[in-house]
């Protein structure tokens, strides 16, 4: 059985599926699966290709989400090509496999369908299970829509697998925004995907025949350079990551700016910073906001590990206020609200000219942030901008005047 | 870029981040799969203790399993290695194995003689022996005696190719064997099967050819390459007892060889004494119900049962047939009139080891008169070496020889009682047998002029049962022979111990621990987690332990039943890398390194100190 490509076509398909569609397309050894919501859609939608005969790959099981990482481990060591997803609190349950598996190098390719963690249940976006692993070494960034999600996939694998980097991905998208709205997907040629992706190929896979060490016990002196390496592999990735937009961009037709998308930012004097689905109502809202003379933009983040510190600082600091849309719990943090906003002013210190920014808590929960709330964060913004200086580091939209 | 300006040092350099830590290369050659092995798993067979016991060091662990799995032949094969007819030692062995065996610490001793003789009776049924002669090398051994000591001697210089011819006083081979042990502990036609085998064997038996008489030494010396001389303690002791010529008084071993022989009349008065405590004394008095007597009983100067230099069961068996005991006595006199009529008795003591201790009688009490008929006389005997020239003469009157059996620096070589008599072990059929395989061994390596090596004992013997994992071995009660009823068998020479059915030997074999051996059973195969033991055939020695992935977890050495897997550390293993190469670095490795650096350090924080002002 060999995996069954058909031609170029466009469909009308939602993230989780667009997700599978990728993993398909890059024609992946080993599924490792466990239900959670909304990601059980991807899981789903990938047994029907196994089973239809349309996906070569063995397709596991696992018996929880430990478990689903621990199996995504042991089958890229092997050198398989490995797929492997979940959301919110099962991405969590899994959070100890997440730095051995980047530890040795292993790039298993992971979605995130983002979901609120408990408590309580709930299915709506928030992206705090997967920020919350940000240091774990491994790649991180959103998608917007379910195109950009099925070329994540693609590019994901394509970047963890090139032997300067080797590390494992986590290509997020907001559970329903993205996962289960549908949409027109641009499915590629299956050649042009041949072009992209070579067969993946672990320089010191665990075969029987040549022995190997992977991840054994070592000494306390052995640790910092290991550490070292892993940190100079993510940094590393930076110059490979946009060598490979480029090139997706060659093949596909389709150009991302590997970092930072921005949208009516020319002479703008304050902006959204924000990571995924919101990003496609804050257009709107802008658009509308512009047309009403403000002076407003928008900042989408797409690749947020490794995290373009520099490329943040220069964009940032051309504008006047920037207002942080959190969509994460960063309880406690520096600003009380959010974890973006941290990151933002640390990438800001350096700056000669720091705008002032603002951390907006919007869209927990996975409630959507409608358009009357750009309206009313876009109002603070202006505000401090004439004052000079912020009201208050942090406001939770929809509970103030 | 945080990472920029940063390097590794080589020492701690990984040959691929993430993958392998950074070990030595030789290191990394040695343990491709890591290095986190302290210890070493290793198949090695140690010896049994059954084994060890063994006069003849049969390999009984291994034809015990060989039992077990329904190999008889090979079973008979290789107890064949040691023993010429375990026929016999199957019947008459006082199975010094048995004794040593470790399941007699868990519950019951392995009944391995009844097994030897399953084994022994198997090769009588075989049309053709399965040993052979070896090819001929043209020289021309002499034995001198075909008791146990000579027939083993004979048996193996024949395997190894000479040219054997036994010389043979009586009338029939067998010495010991036909003179000394009754004919319902090893019946004739058992023992004629075993001469036969002998002779298939090449081997020349001349029969009323006694040394001294119709040889000379000198004839010996001159007619064959070299002798083995095994002939034996043939004259019965004297108790020194006033009367003792008188019409009545036997003794022991000239009674049973006059029966086993067919040399003479045998008649024995109602009443019965036999003066002994030994195993001889006991065979003496079980026969003398067999030959008629009404009474029998024991005289014998030990303080009770427990303390006659015997085997237990024997013990037990006689006094079933109605053997009476009479202990802490010495016969002083034979009371008569021209033949016995009474004995008189004397209290006595006796104390110290077997075979060399003296008798203390108080004639100062008052004297026992003991009625009698008959008296048999079983004390033990010494050799009658008149031929032989003085110098090759113990004070003990036996024959003096070094440590390999060779009389001096000739060709003469000595085995069996007459050798081990007074040294304190006990004589036995096997020792005698373990002998006279010894010294055929040395002979060959004297007529081939290879040197003489010292026989080797054994450090490494199992005895200890916290070496073996004993949750594999259940409480499994010993497979008993049967006995004829104890009334019947005193008056018939029909066999009193009855042999074991196949399923019984195998059944027995079953309960063997296999102490310290690999037997096979896979427990190691199918323990280990990583699965690094591999083995092509289910077979002793055909384990292998795959070192690249062991990762010295200890699980297979735990959990082998028969102890025969040890963990020996790696650093003891000469392969000219150690362990300490690798990341477990303490003194040649990266530690070392490391503590160099930090010895340099004091000097350069210094310096640097200068440099920041």
């Amino acid at each position: 059985m060999a995996t069954v490509l058909g031609k170029k076509k466009t469909v009308r398909i939602n993230g989780c599926v667009a997700a599978a569609q990728a993993a398909k397309y890059a024609d992946v050894d080993v599924i490792a699966a466990y239900p959670i919501r909304p990601y059980t859609a991807t899981m789903m939608a990938l047994a029907q290709m196994v089973a239809n005969g349309e996906l070569d790959a063995e397709y596991i099981v696992a018996d929880s989400e430990h478990s689903q990482l621990s199996i995504a481990h042991g089958a890229s060591s092997s050198g398989a090509r490995v797929f492997t997803g979940s959301s919110g609190v099962g991405v969590h349950f899994a959070f100890e496999l997440y730095s051995p598996i980047s530890g040795s190098r292993m790039p298993v390719q992971m979605m995130i369908a983002d979901r609120t963690l408990d408590p309580p249940g709930d299915f709506g976006s928030e992206h705090t299970d997967a920020l919350a692993t940000r240091d774990m070494g491994w790649l991180m960034g959103w998608s917007c829509d379910a195109q950009e999600a099925f070329d994540n996939h693609l590019m994901g694998y394509r970047i963890g697998e090139d032997p300067r980097v080797l590390l494992p991905q986590m290509v997020c998208q907001d559970g329903f925004f993205v996962s289960h709205i549908t949409s027109e997907v641009d499915l590629p040629d299956p050649g042009q995907v041949k072009e992209f992706l070579p067969p993946y190929k672990h320089p010191y896979p665990l075969d029987p025949r040549h022995p190997v060490s992977h991840g054994p016990q070592i000494m306390p002196e052995q640790g910092p350079p290991l550490q070292l390496e892993r940190a100079r592999a993510m940094e590393g990735s930076m110059p490979v990551i946009e060598e490979i937009h480029e090139e997706f961009a060659k093949i596909f037709g389709r150009r991302y700016d590997p970092w930072i998308e921005e949208f009516m930012t020319d002479d703008a004097d304050v902006v959204f910073f924000l990571q995924g689905a919101h990003a496609v109502t804050g257009r709107y809202a802008i658009r509308h906001m512009r047309e009403r003379g403000a002076k407003v933009g928008l900042v989408r983040l797409r690749t947020f590990r490794p995290y373009p510190t520099d490329r943040v600082r220069e964009v940032l600091s051309k504008f006047k206020v920037v207002g942080v849309i959190e969509t994460n719990m960063g309880l406690g943090s520096v600003s009380s609200g959010g974890s973006l906003y941290a990151e933002v002013c640390g990438a800001l210190y350096e700056s000669d000219r720091r705008p002032l920014v603002h951390s907006f808590m919007a869209g927990m929960g996975g409630e959507a942030i409608v358009l009357k709330e750009f309206y009313w964060m876009t109002q603070k913004m202006l505000e401090a901008q004439k004052r000079g200086k912020i009201e208050k580091r942090t406001h939770w939209v929809g509970f103030e005047d | 870029m945080s990472t920029q300006g940063t390097h590794i040092p080589d020492w701690l350099q990984v040959p691929f981040a993430g993958i392998t830590p950074a070990p030595s290369q030789k290191g990394q050659d040695l343990f491709p799969t890591g290095n986190w092995r302290a210890i070493r798993p290793v198949y090695r067979d140690k010896m049994p203790p059954c084994n060890n016991g063994c006069g003849a060091n049969e390999k009984i662990q291994g034809y015990l399993d060989l039992v077990k799995r329904g190999k008889y032949l090979d079973a008979y094969a290789l107890i064949k290695e040691d023993m010429p007819f375990p026929s016999i030692t199957g019947r008459v062995c006082y199975h010094p194995c048995e004794q040593a065996c470790n399941r007699g610490q868990h519950d019951e001793a392995i009944s391995i003689r009844a097994v030897e003789r399953f084994l022994g009776d198997f090769g009588q049924a075989l049309p053709r022996d399965v040993v052979r002669a070896g090819p001929p090398n043209g020289k021309k051994i002499a034995v001198v005696g075909s008791g146990p000591a000579g027939h083993s001697a004979a048996y193996q210089l024949a395997r190894l190719g000479y040219e054997v011819t036994i010389l043979e006083k009586s009338p029939k081979a067998g010495g010991l064997n036909r003179g000394g042990i009754p004919d319902w502990v090893l019946p004739r036609d058992v023992l004629d099967r075993e001469i036969e085998r002998l002779v298939e064997l090449g081997i020349t038996i001349k029969t009323n050819t006694e040394v001294g008489k119709d040889v000379t030494w000198d004839d010996l010396k001159r007619n064959y390459d070299a002798c083995v001389l095994a002939v034996g303690l043939t004259e019965p002791n004297s108790v020194r007892a006033e009367g003792e010529d008188k019409n009545g008084v036997l003794y022991g071993l000239p009674f049973l060889r006059d029966i086993g022989m067919g040399t003479s009349r045998v008649t024995l008065g109602p009443r019965v004494v036999v003066i002994g405590g030994g195993n001889t004394a006991i065979d003496c008095a079980r026969e003398a119900f067999r030959q008629g007597a009404q009474e029998v009983t024991m005289i014998t100067v030990e303080g009770n049962a427990g303390e006659m230099p015997c085997v237990p069961e024997d013990l037990h068996d006689m006094l079933e047939e109605g053997v009476e005991l009479l202990h802490e006595r010495a016969m002083t006199a034979v009371l008569g009139n021209g033949k016995v009529e009474a004995l008189q008795l004397h209290p006595a003591r006796f104390s110290g080891a077997i075979n060399a201790s003296p008798i203390a009688v108080d004639r100062a009490a008052p004297a026992e008169r003991f009625a009698a008929d008959t008296v048999i006389i079983a004390v033990g005997q010494h050799a009658s070496l008149k031929w032989l020239p003085d110098q090759f003469k113990t004070e003990r009157g036996t024959i003096r020889v070094d440590r390999f059996g060779r009389l001096g620096e000739t060709n003469v070589f000595a085995a069996g009682d007459i050798v081990q008599a007074g040294s304190g072990q006990p004589l036995m059929v096997v020792n005698a047998v373990g002998d006279g395989k010894r010294v055929a061994f040395n002979l060959d390596k004297v007529l081939s002029a290879e040197p003489l090596q010292p026989r080797t004992i054994p450090l490494d013997v199992v005895t200890d049962l916290g070496r073996m994992n004993m949750t594999y071995f259940p409480h499994f009660p010993r497979v008993q022979q049967a006995l004829l009823p104890p009334t019947s068998r005193r008056r018939t020479q029909d066999e009193v111990i009855q042999a074991f059915t196949e399923e019984q030997a195998v059944e027995e074999a079953n309960r063997c621990f296999s102490c310290g051996t690999c037997n096979a059973c896979d427990n190691c195969y199918l323990v280990c987690p990583e699965p690094c033991i591999v083995r092509s055939v289910r077979s002793n020695g055909l384990y292998k332990i795959l070192v690249d992935y062991c990762k010295g977890c200890r699980v297979c050495i735990e959990e082998c039943p028969t102890g025969c897997l040890e963990g020996v550390p790696e650093l003891d293993f000469d392969t000219g890398v150690v362990r300490m190469d690798t990341a477990f670095a303490i003194t040649q490795g990266l530690h070392g390194r490391q503590a160099e650096e930090l010895r340099r350090v004091a000097d350069q924080a210094a310096k640097d100190i200068e440099h920041w002002r």
